[in-house]
């Protein structure tokens, strides 16, 4: 029995020996979906974070103290999300982990304020991130608040009646209810409202029956099938504008010469030139919009670490999260503060002209 | 006006359905195996030209190309897991589950080797736009009609006006006595599979050029097909096509009385009830 429990106790401490980080390395994580349908997304936000914090341990890490991120595939499961969260922080003592995904990060979060560990969220954007923990800071607006820039210049563009093309999951239910809610307080009105599945590509019933409303706006929250949606919109050669948030900001749709006159709301993030070569020279891939955002989560934290390390104090959860807004103004990529979980950032009206993304006005919103 | 081009955008789709419906009904009216992977020869094809076309081939040459590739597809699929399993005696629900396992193989080794993404066709006047009136039709939708109709008129004449057709007509109707009159059902077998997918590789390619290309777009397409056969009739290769096309219509139609989420479950509860009055389906007199 003893023989046993010793056995059991060694095993115990080599686990431990092996999971910890040696002393000088800062060991953090990351929560992401890294294979099945969002795994484009998710190795992105992979290579934004990973190409930051080589760049830093290349200089000598922080304060001489290198960092390392032990990324785990939450297959944007929430279930799957759950036991990582979990094997990370009780096993290896882990005090910050990025995430993504709303689902997941909504699991995730009530265990976040109960083991006070701090999580950085650059890619998710449900109206509920923003109050689901204090210990969950967004490093990116709500769709709610994308919304309520798009209506606002809407209304002041005299497209005062709407028509809606929504995805019939979570992220589009969500901004679907958002319109319904935010364009009617800006002074406009929802003339109809149309679902489509996700990954569907065939719009045009859809959006025959949504032309039907004459509206003079037709806003389109869908995460996949852009391409396609621009195509048939110009086979419709419709008299309506065409509007919507970052989900519309699909490369292969903006550079359709198709996708000509169509607006939408993007957080404004764009990565020097320089930075944007040595990215797509290290992974083959250009620095999109997720590995943009993940590198400027990235620096925020390795800025957090750097503060606390000058001030000699201990890396937990919880000093990572005051320091957080103590240092409260951030210039990473871009300019960030946070007075609450949710950053103030820019929001930019965009507008796809000849393949271009062209803003055609910034507000800062959060 | 939107009624019409609702009732044309319909007879696109039902078209395609059309022609993964008779072939289809094709394999199930001879071999009895309800050969599911069928989707994944489908969407098979349409990576197939979309990688052809990306490498600069000619758009008809990649069709050609998915169209071959397909049919020995088919070919190996019958002559290497259905013929096996029936030497070994595996009864049709044994077949019917190598079947999901072969699809869901093709559609993981698609998503892994050409990525989940929505792949567009690198081919530019696919959506070049043809104004008739007030009918807005692209070249992809046009061209998608006239093939899938000629493929239709081609599968009838082969049936009733070839010697093989008429092969495959008699193994399907008593594979006993085509055994015993020495037209060798298993080797009509594979000719039936390999047709067939080839057949399904014309749509698989050619809606995907209008749609785009998902590794799991072929299941949709093969369950209303599966259910146009049913209703059309097991066995009658027009009664399918029809009534794909009936059903294709009716989900468009559908929609300006009723929100888009409840169409296909409505258009699919018409033909549950029609089904219950006539369940051999509609032209099953004319097998």
């Amino acid at each position: 029995m003893i023989r046993a429990i010793g056995a059991v106790a060694m095993l115990a401490a080599g686990i431990l020996i092996c999971g910890a980080a040696s002393a000088d390395t800062i060991l953090l994580g990351a929560v992401l979906p890294l294979t099945g349908p969002a795994a484009v997304v998710g190795t992105q936000e992979m290579r934004g974070i990973q190409f930051a914090i080589d760049a830093t341990n290349a200089k000598g890490g922080v304060q001489g103290n290198k960092v390392e991120v032990q990324f785990e595939d939450n297959q944007a499961k929430a279930d799957q999300a759950v036991l990582i969260f979990n094997k990370l922080v009780d096993l290896q003592h882990i005090p910050m982990m990025f995430v993504g995904y709303s689902g997941p990060t909504l699991a995730m979060a009530p265990l976040a304020t109960r083991k006070k560990v701090l999580m950085v969220n650059a890619g998710a954007q449900a109206d509920k991130l923003s109050t689901a923990s204090p210990y969950l800071v967004n490093t990116l607006p709500s769709t709610g608040d994308e919304v309520k820039v798009m209506s606002k210049y809407l209304i002041e563009q005299g497209k005062k009646n709407a028509a809606v093309l929504f995805e019939n999951d979570a992220p589009g239910i969500g901004g679907r209810d958002d319109f319904v809610d935010l364009f009617p307080k800006a002074g406009g009105t929802v003339l109809a409202q149309e679902p489509a599945q996700f990954g569907q590509t065939d719009y045009r019933p859809a959006l025959l029956k949504l032309a039907a409303a004459k509206p003079d706006v037709l806003y389109v929250v869908i995460t996949a099938g852009m391409p396609s949606l621009v195509q048939q919109l110009h086979q419709m050669n419709p008299d309506f504008l065409v509007a919507g948030s970052t989900f519309m900001a699909d490369p292969a749709a903006i550079a359709d010469p198709a996708s000509n006159g169509i607006i939408h709301t993007q957080v404004q993030i764009d990565a020097p030139p320089d930075l944007a070569t040595a990215f797509k020279a290290k992974y083959g891939n250009d620095m999109d919009f997720f590995a943009r955002q993940y590198y400027n989560a990235a620096q925020i934290v390795l800025t957090v670490l750097d503060k606390l390390a000058s001030e000699k104090q201990p890396v937990t959860g919880e000093t990572m999260h005051d320091m957080l807004f103590r240092i409260h103004r951030f210039q990473g990529l871009i300019p960030m503060e946070f007075n609450s979980n949710t950053a103030t950032v820019p929001i930019g009206i965009n507008e796809m002209k000849d393949g271009k993304d062209v803003t055609l006005k910034q507000v800062m919103a959060q | 006006m939107i009624l019409l081009q609702l009732l044309i955008n319909g007879l696109v789709t039902g078209c395609a359905l059309g022609v993964v419906a008779i072939s289809f009904a094709l394999v199930y009216a001879t071999t009895k195996i309800f050969h599911v992977a069928h989707a994944g020869v489908y969407t098979l094809a349409g990576y197939i030209a979309w990688m052809l076309a990306s490498h600069g081939v000619p758009d008809v040459l990649a069709l050609a190309a998915a169209v071959v590739v397909c049919a020995a597809v088919g070919a190996l699929i019958q002559s290497q897991l259905y013929a096996r399993l029936e030497r070994r005696r595996a009864t049709h629900l044994v077949v019917l589950i190598a079947s999901l396992g072969l699809l869901a193989v093709m559609q993981n080794i698609l998503a892994a080797v050409f990525s989940p993404n929505i792949l567009q066709f690198p081919v530019l006047w696919g959506s070049r736009i043809i104004a008739l009136g007030g009918i807005r039709l692209t070249y992809s939708q046009l061209l998608t009609v006239v093939v899938c109709l000629a493929a239709y008129v081609g599968v009838m004449w082969f049936a009733y006006a070839t010697p093989l057709g008429k092969r495959i007509r008699a193994v399907a109707s008593n594979p006993f006595l085509a055994q015993i009159t020495r037209l060798q059902p298993n080797a009509v077998y594979v000719y039936v599979v390999a047709i067939a997918s080839a057949i399904v590789a014309l749509p698989g390619v050619l809606v995907p050029l209008d749609l785009g290309l998902q590794p799991y777009g072929g299941i949709t397409p093969l369950l209303t097909a599966t259910i146009a056969m049913i209703a059309g009739g097991v066995g009658s290769i027009s009664g399918a096509f029809m009534l794909s096309i009936v059903i294709a219509v009716l989900q468009n139609l559908s929609l300006l009385v009723i929100p888009g989420e409840w169409s296909i479950g409505i258009t699919f509860f018409i033909f549950v009830i029609f089904m219950l009055f006539r369940p051999t389906g509609l032209f099953a007199a004319a097998r």
